[in-house]
């Protein structure tokens, strides 16, 4: 194989699939980059087992080949090359000459025979759906995902498809993320899906803001996202998501109605006082006021005052902190909305000019 | 200055207390482990044993077939434990620094010590006498600059013997060894490296740093370093348990998954109560499955929680076993162990209740 490419039309689709290269691998071809020459241009592939990403760029080879390269080093070479310089990549037996102005590399490869493909996807269901829809129901959702939890079903974001909507949910059974959006699509019942965290945060960063739509296939253990000339797989979580909806409070009880940046503000005041362990907070409500307060295990204490809408029972109930946080952060809407039926119950936050997410917290016991 | 490091090794261990204990056995090849009939193997046998071509981890069925003359002994290790402190005493006159491997070897820095002039040779010769004054047993020595080359060094006389490796002559005698006498090179490593043309020390030292590690990962720089006779590893008396597992070879292959989950079950329920036993829990758990073919594989998992409950170990168990290829091919042994260890048993699960408590 041998082929000239401009530094930045081979970087960009290096940054693109960097991200599936294993740092430990278990099999020395994962650490590479998989290159495909043909007649319609260059692709390239990188997998760790669970997540494929593939990139391609439109290119005239001056000859056709495939062929594994050490991921991290091509680009950090091509990083470390100037701005809009060319590379001239000619590959030989097991060595690839890398040239690009009074530069040379050698690197060594593996043959393209080494690199493990993804199993074929038995599509069930297909949809298409805008990038920056997709990109807000993981943005939105996304955080609350476990991180290494026993419940390994946790450890990944569940997707929910039915005829007219898409849902994503996450929980690592303290608090659970869900938002929805409309979809036009013709399915008969609902199909869930879990994908992996890694899988996740590699579809985050892929997808942009735009409302260009893409395509989404969703098979028995495998679901894809075609791109634009990028190409996402991932494996899906065996496993059976709990039932959310059991989980989600019904929307009726008390109702505080809080400015979210002072709330936020608020409660980062009373955190730097919390059990850094637990991350505590005592939410103590009354008429139009809620009282923050928080305490160590050397008994210093913090007490912070804040105005809000309130006009239910008088109530206390402990918080995580960071489970508050997680929340407000995923919006820039002005106010906040909480329903609580009492004391012992969880909590229930949404955005009200933002009804598509919805956000459930567990009391602590403090 | 180099250090001085003494590397103690019991010759044919196990076979020799048996042989000590039971004159009748003396002079006759006797194989310390499973019986015939059974799946076990040979964990030592008598150098009269050897000359049939047995050694210890050998399936005894194997050995049975080498040798049916032979006196198969079943494993009497409080006796072997007995012996390894009486050694370890012995050890205790000379330095603090000793790390044991085993029942029957050892590590010992006497870098510092003044005795026999501080002469290691005289040290180890003089251990040597002294262990076969109180056990009746011999132990054979390796001395050298590193663990890895006392370790190597203490095979070269054995039985009985002892050997030298001085400062100066460290790197020429990696150079004319065998690659499948490094100590942690294994049978497969072994077949890797000839296969990459590596037959010797002086080959395995061509070999840039970088392909190393590409091929053999961590080890590959450890190899890198020891064919240099580079081996800065300390002997450390004190070793915090890293893991703790069980494993169970099965009399006959296995089949049937559900089997399999049962004896990984119970295989669980062993190490966590072991686990209980020294107040400890661990946030990795590993299976080990060997198929009937000898191919052995292991799938773990980590996670946050501290596993100290069994319930949880179990349903782990199945995520793992889904990672094998356990429902295509035949099982002869199984094994489950809890690494990542901790003494930090606490939950906050009284603090903070789950959403899904209640269903």
């Amino acid at each position: 194989m041998k082929f000239k490419i401009l530094r930045e039309d081979l970087l960009v689709p290096l940054q693109q699939v960097i991200g599936a290269v294993e740092k430990r691998q278990t099999l020395p071809a994962l650490s590479n980059v998989l290159i495909k020459g043909e007649a319609q241009g260059l692709s390239l592939t990188a997998t760790d087992l669970e997540i494929e990403l593939v990139s391609t760029v439109q290119l005239m080879l001056d000859e056709p080949g495939e062929i594994t390269l050490p991921a991290k080093k091509l680009l950090d070479i091509c990083k470390s090359l100037p701005n809009e310089a060319e590379i001239s990549i000619d590959v030989d037996v097991d060595r690839a000459i890398i040239k690009s102005g009074r530069s040379r590399f050698t690197l060594t490869t593996l043959p393209a025979s080494d690199f493990p493909a993804l199993d074929e996807i038995s599509s069930v269901y297909e949809f298409n759906i805008s990038q920056n829809v997709l990109k807000d129901l993981i943005d939105k959702t996304s955080f609350a995902m476990a991180q290494q939890d026993v419940r390994y079903y946790l450890n990944g974001l569940m997707m929910e498809v039915s005829s007219s909507t898409i849902r994503t949910v996450a929980t690592d059974g303290h608090r659970l993320a869900f938002c929805e959006k409309e979809m036009d699509g013709d399915l008969a019942d609902s199909k869930q899906v879990i994908i992996p965290r890694k899988g996740i945060s590699e579809l985050q960063r892929l997808l942009a803001d735009s409302d260009e739509t893409i395509k989404v296939i969703l098979g028995n253990n495998h679901i894809q996202c075609q791109l634009p000339n990028q190409r996402f797989t991932s494996k899906l979580i065996d496993g059976r998501f709990p039932d959310y909806k059991r989980v989600m409070p019904a929307a009726e009880g008390n109702t505080l109605i809080v400015d979210r940046e002072s709330l936020k503000q608020a409660l980062v005041r009373a955190s730097i006082l919390s059990n850094e362990k637990y991350r505590g907070i005592r939410f103590i409500l009354s008429e139009n006021l809620l009282k923050l307060q928080a305490q160590n295990p050397d008994q210093e204490e913090a007490d912070v005052e804040l105005e809000i809408n309130y006009s239910g029972d008088a109530l206390e109930v402990g918080f995580n902190v960071t489970y508050m946080l997680d929340v407000l952060n995923t919006s820039s809407r002005e106010i906040v909305q909480g329903i609580i039926k009492d004391a012992n119950s969880s909590l229930l936050l949404s955005f009200p000019d933002e009804s598509q997410a919805r956000y459930v917290i567990m009391p602590m016991r403090l | 200055m180099s250090r001085k490091i003494i590397h103690i090794d019991m010759d044919a261990f196990f076979a020799a207390v048996e042989q000590r204990d039971n004159p009748a056995l003396k002079g006759r090849p006797v194989i310390v482990g499973g019986q015939p009939n059974s799946r076990g193997v040979v964990a030592t046998c008598s150098y009269e044993a050897r000359k049939f071509g047995i050694h210890s981890a050998m399936p005894a069925a194997r050995a049975w077939q080498l040798c049916p003359q032979g006196i198969f002994v079943k494993p009497r290790i409080a006796a072997y434990r007995e012996v390894s402190q009486q050694i370890h005493q012995v050890f205790q006159q000379y330095t603090d620094l000793i790390e044991p491997l085993s029942l029957d070897e050892a590590y010992l820095d006497v870098s510092a010590v003044d005795r026999c002039s501080g002469s290691a040779s005289l040290m180890a010769k003089e251990i040597r006498q002294q262990i076969f004054d109180v056990t009746q047993l011999t132990a054979s020595a390796g001395i050298s600059y590193n663990k890895f080359l006392a370790k190597i060094a203490s095979d070269i006389n054995k039985p009985n013997g002892q050997f030298l490796i001085k400062p100066e002559d460290g790197e020429a005698f990696v150079q004319q060894l065998p690659i499948g006498k490094f100590f942690g090179i294994g049978k497969v490593t072994e077949a890797k490296m000839h296969a990459l043309g590596i037959q010797t020390g002086a080959d395995l030292k061509q070999w840039p740093k970088e392909k190393l590690s590409q091929y053999f990962g961590k080890s590959g720089v450890y190899y890198y370093s020891i064919v240099r006779g580079i081996d800065e590893r300390p002997v450390t008396s004190h070793r915090m348990r890293k893991s703790l597992g069980a494993e169970t070879t099965f009399q006959t292959d296995i089949h049937d998954v559900e089997i399999m989950q049962q004896h990984l079950f119970q295989l669980a329920e062993q190490v966590v109560s072991g686990l209980q036993k020294k107040q400890l829990a661990g946030h990795t758990l590993t299976i080990k499955v060997k198929y009937a073919d000898f191919q052995q594989i292991t799938r773990s998992i980590t996670v946050d929680e501290l596993l100290y409950d069994v319930k949880k170990i179990i349903c782990l168990i199945p995520l793992l076993l889904n990672k094998t290829e356990v429902d295509r091919r035949p099982v002869r042994l199984l094994g489950v162990t809890v690494s990542s260890l901790s003494r930090d048993i606490e939950t906050g699960h009284d603090v903070q209740p789950g959403l899904f408590d209640q269903i």
